[in-house]
């Protein structure tokens, strides 16, 4: 096999099988390494939180990829190709521009209007200080009802929008809560006080245009309740979620036998 | 190292005189080291690097006639099946005696050779070769014992060869002297049927026995070119040099 | 399903549908059975050696080269559906690329496994590396698939690190998805080494001058059997693929393809089959007229003997490659499921008789003049490691449709009851 060996022979056979052999060896561990490598610089530079989310947005079903617009009613039906990202969406603009047809009724829920919503389920308030407060939305928080344990970030940590939050658990079931924007954390809350975070957020990186407001927050909540409805109601115990039905608080608690694995992985989008 | 011409090895078996003794089966044995079969082998997992077979024509009663027929490797020359097939180079024709080798000790017991053998001549050491207490002492020092999982043939008695060439060296002499240099089957063979030397020289009795209108090589139309060689005065005898010409059966 | 009886729900990708851990163990037990029964023959046949087996000297090939060259003709889907998503850009494919990969994996690395058995001296596998024979079909062969393996296994690492579980470690996750943006390279290779080593394999026989029942005249150094086992292999992998997965419909009771997928794997599979049974039916004239003939050997003669008769040839040709490759192009039948499978099933038997007529007919038939015509029956033990392989399988690719996402589409299509009949929970 190679020169040197015993009864090694330089002959056009050898040159030829040995230059493919070694060639595919080449490749297979040239890609290998490569692999390795960016894998490991993604790590590093904390691309991978981009990459999980991209990861986990490729498998949400399309129902929960609906795009901003088709919540508002400003478009008959549109699927969000881009991750959620609409600072870049290149079709943002056009659609923004149409006219709004959505209910304006919250079901009862609270959303203030001075908040914006993160499909995750989280909401964002620009302060009066110059910081950013971050909380559990209205939906998820009467879901969830009281948390068993909660993991925040430490303080001083960067978060990076769309890239893990902080943690809960409930009943076993383990929740990831996505960040909604990205920004060093300066102190942390908890669900009593009805804030989880508060981010310092550098001027040049205020952009909320992917977070929801408006109108669009309650076409988004009736999705919501619709999937919800559809997850839950085989149980035949469930409560009717039918217009003019209001959410419990701590439906968590009162549906022990849902499968709230699945229907918390659609409410915090990830699988 | 001395140098000496190529030769061609060969032989050519009188079928006419082969009684079927089968004592070049046993001389083959002893001389090669082939442990006495195993309690549960049987003729088709046996080791016979050389093997007399019985064959008939087929007929009942006066017009029946018998052969045996002494088959061993036949070291095939052209395009060796063997030998091309191996994958780690463990099988090698020797350019210089024309010799088939197979290194026991390079093969990983793939068996692809023994599927690629039109004459069935390799053997696969299905048990490790174990003595009977005392019969060690009966070994052949020239001849390395083969383990259990390698394939294993004729090889000429190669290590024949090998004392053959050290003779002629301490003699300081280029070429083994013929009479040095006979396998022992050649030797036990009581009827004298088998004759053996270089079929490169001219004045050898292989080479002239081989060229007789008698003699006749086993499935030469294959041609892998097998040097050894097989005569008969018997139509019928030759006619099993390739299938189909006749009606025979094994006896 | 109460989510109480998933005791491993934590590693089951949320939205599909699994059945209960209980009724998941109860259905690889017996598959682990096997499996055990199977590790024990490989014991036997590793620690005592060969003679563990019915092989013998003439049958120096027995049962588990046939399974080795059977199994991996039908592994085959595993590169062509590679080469045809990332080479040819046949975008829908993806529905069974995963699943693809996975048989692949499980054929490779099964015949793998088989052949450490196989071999007298397994600890000497590496000789072939050190000093190898460029001229044998063999040492091509075991070059190839080592390195296939690799790339099976690099193409299925991706797949087991998209498990809901293991994906939480950053550090795999971006493994996995940088590996995964390298795939196409990986399937490029992986095209180039199956077409060798199928190739190879079929040359394995073709070469073999001293058996005239199996050796072929051909191009430069390959036989005709070479070509013949390449085309054999892509016109049978994608059936293989539609049959598995229609298989693991029928048993989880979901719809994991589109209809579409299945119609696509049928149309390439009849195309390749017509034109294999085109391509092996002149090689079988030029064979029988000229080839053996040629070293003596009349061309009936191969057919003459004990149960090896001329039906044998007819049944491969005939019932296992002309009938499916038209029931397979015939738009009417192609558009049946019933007999979309039917024809596939006869493609892979039809793969299966070819690869035993050519291990076992070869080896059964008389070479000599005074050659007895020889059969050979495989002993428990040479049946009971073929039974591990199957295990194996199963329970790999059980396992891997379980935590796996092996159908993409499977969520999308979970509305869809494959039947008429009730929704049974998947496993």
């Amino acid at each position: 096999m190679f020169p040197g060996v015993d009864g090694f022979h330089w002959t056009f056979a050898h040159v030829i099988f040995l230059a493919i052999f070694f060639a595919v060896g080449m490749t297979i561990v040239a890609t290998t390494v490569l692999a390795i490598w960016r894998a490991h610089r993604d790590v590093k530079t904390r691309r991978v939180e981009q990459l999980r989310w991209h990861a986990e947005f490729e498998d949400l079903p399309p129902a929960e990829r609906t795009c901003r617009h088709e919540l508002a009613g400003r478009v008959e039906h549109r699927t969000c190709p881009h991750a959620f990202a609409c600072g870049t969406c290149p079709e943002y603009s056009k659609y923004a521009a149409l006219p709004t047809d959505a209910p304006e009724y919250a079901f009862g829920m609270d959303y203030p209007p001075n908040r914006l919503y993160h499909r995750g389920h989280s909401w964002v308030r620009e302060d009066e200080d110059g910081l950013v407060t971050v909380g559990l939305d209205d939906l998820a928080s009467r879901l969830v009802g009281k948390p068993d344990a909660v993991v925040l970030p430490e303080k001083g940590q960067w978060l990076e929008a769309n890239g893990t939050g902080w943690r809960l658990r409930k009943n076993g079931c383990e929740m990831r809560v996505m960040a909604p924007i990205a920004g060093e954390v300066v102190e942390t809350g908890s669900p009593a006080e009805g804030w989880y975070l508060k981010l310092r957020v550098p001027p040049e990186m205020r952009q909320w245009r992917h977070l929801l407001r408006g109108g669009e927050v309650p076409g988004w909540l009736m999705r919501e309740l619709e999937r919800l409805q559809l997850q839950l109601s085989p149980e035949g115990s469930a409560p009717s979620l039918a217009d003019g039905g209001m959410l419990v608080d701590g439906l968590m608690d009162q549906m022990p036998k849902a499968d709230w694995d699945n229907v918390m992985g659609g409410t915090f989008l990830q699988s | 190292m001395k140098t000496q011409k190529p030769r061609r090895y060969g032989m050519v078996i009188d079928l006419d005189r082969c009684t079927g003794c089968g004592a070049c089966m046993t001389a083959c044995a002893a001389e090669n080291n082939v442990a006495p079969g195993h309690a549960k082998a049987t003729p088709r997992t046996g080791l016979t690097p050389m093997l007399v077979q019985r064959v008939s024509n087929g007929g009942a009663g006066a017009d029946r006639r018998e052969v045996f027929i002494p088959v061993t490797c036949m070291h095939c020359e052209h395009e060796t099946p063997c030998v091309t097939v191996c994958p780690q180079q463990a099988v090698e024709l020797d350019k210089a005696t024309g010799i088939v080798n197979q290194m026991p000790q390079r093969c990983l017991g793939c068996r692809y050779c023994m599927t690629a053998c039109a004459y069935h001549a390799r053997y696969f050491n299905w048990w490790d070769p174990e003595w009977p207490v005392g019969m060690e002492r009966t070994l052949n020092p020239g001849v390395a014992v083969r383990m259990r999982g390698v394939v294993e043939k004729c090889n000429f008695c190669h290590g024949r060869l090998h004392e053959a060439e050290d003779k002629a060296a301490a003699a300081g002499k280029a070429e083994i002297d013929p009479a040095d240099y006979r396998p022992a089957c050649v030797e036990a063979c009581a009827t004298q049927a088998i004759v053996f030397g270089d079929l490169n020289d001219p004045a050898s009795d292989v080479r002239k026995a081989s060229r007789h209108e008698d003699s006749f090589r086993l499935l030469a139309r294959l041609g892998t070119e097998p040097k050894v060689y097989y005569r008969s005065k018997q139509e019928w005898v030759r006619g099993l040099a390739e299938r189909g010409q006749q009606e025979v059966r094994r006896g | 399903m109460a989510s109480s009886t998933l005791i491993d729900r934590r590693f089951i990708a949320r939205g599909v549908e699994r059945t209960g851990t209980a009724r998941f163990a109860m259905w690889l037990a017996p598959w682990v059975l096997l499996l055990g029964v199977g590790l024990y023959a490989a014991y036997l046949c590793l620690y005592y050696g060969l003679n563990q087996t019915n092989m013998d000297n003439r049958f120096a090939f027995g049962l588990w080269i046939f399974l080795d060259l059977s199994i991996i003709a039908l592994g085959a889907g595993a590169f062509f559906t590679g080469f045809l998503v990332y080479l040819i850009k046949m975008k829908e494919l993806k529905a069974v690329l995963n699943s693809a990969v996975v048989l692949g994996f499980i054929c490779y690395s099964g015949a793998m496994l088989v052949l450490a058995i196989d071999v007298g001296q397994p600890a000497r596998a590496w000789f072939t590396f050190w000093h190898p024979n460029t001229h044998s079909m063999l040492t091509e062969v075991t070059f190839c698939i080592s390195c296939y393996l690799v790339v099976l296994s690099l193409e299925y690492i991706p797949m087991l690190l998209k498990n809901r579980k293991l994906r939480q470690a950053p550090s795999f996750l971006a493994f996995e998805h940088q590996l995964h943006m390298l795939v196409p390279v990986l399937a490029a290779v992986g095209t180039l080494l199956s077409f060798f080593h199928q190739g190879s394999l079929g040359g394995l026989y073709g070469v073999l001058r001293g058996r005239p029942f199996a050796f072929r005249e051909g191009f430069s150094i390959w036989p005709s059997t070479f070509f013949l086992f390449i085309l054999s292999a892509i016109a049978v992998g994608p059936s293989f693929l539609a049959l598995t997965t229609r298989l693991v419909e029928k048993v989880t009771g979901k719809a994991l393809i589109p209809d579409s997928v299945y119609q696509r794997l049928g149309l390439i599979s009849g195309l390749l089959l017509a034109f294999y049974v085109a391509a092996k039916s002149i090689d079988t004239l030029v064979w029988l007229n000229v080839t053996s003939p040629a070293v003596g050997f009349a061309p009936w003669e191969h057919y003459s003997y004990g149960q090896f008769g001329i039906w044998l040839m007819a049944a491969e040709i005939g019932l296992f490659g002309l009938v499916p490759a038209g029931l397979l192009l015939w738009p009417k039948t192609r558009a049946s499921r019933g007999w979309l499978m039917t024809a596939a099933a006869l493609a892979c038997c039809g793969v299966l008789l070819n690869r035993f007529i050519l291990t076992v007919q070869t080896l059964a038939l008389p070479t000599l003049a005074f050659d007895e015509f020889m059969t050979y029956t495989p002993n428990w033990q040479e049946v009971a490691t073929f039974g591990l392989v199957v295990a194996y399988g199963v329970i790999l690719y059980s396992l891997s449709y379980r935590y796996l996402p092996l159908f993409p589409q499977e969520k999308e299509l979970a509305g869809e009851v494959i039947e008429e009949g009730t929704h049974v929970s998947g496993r």
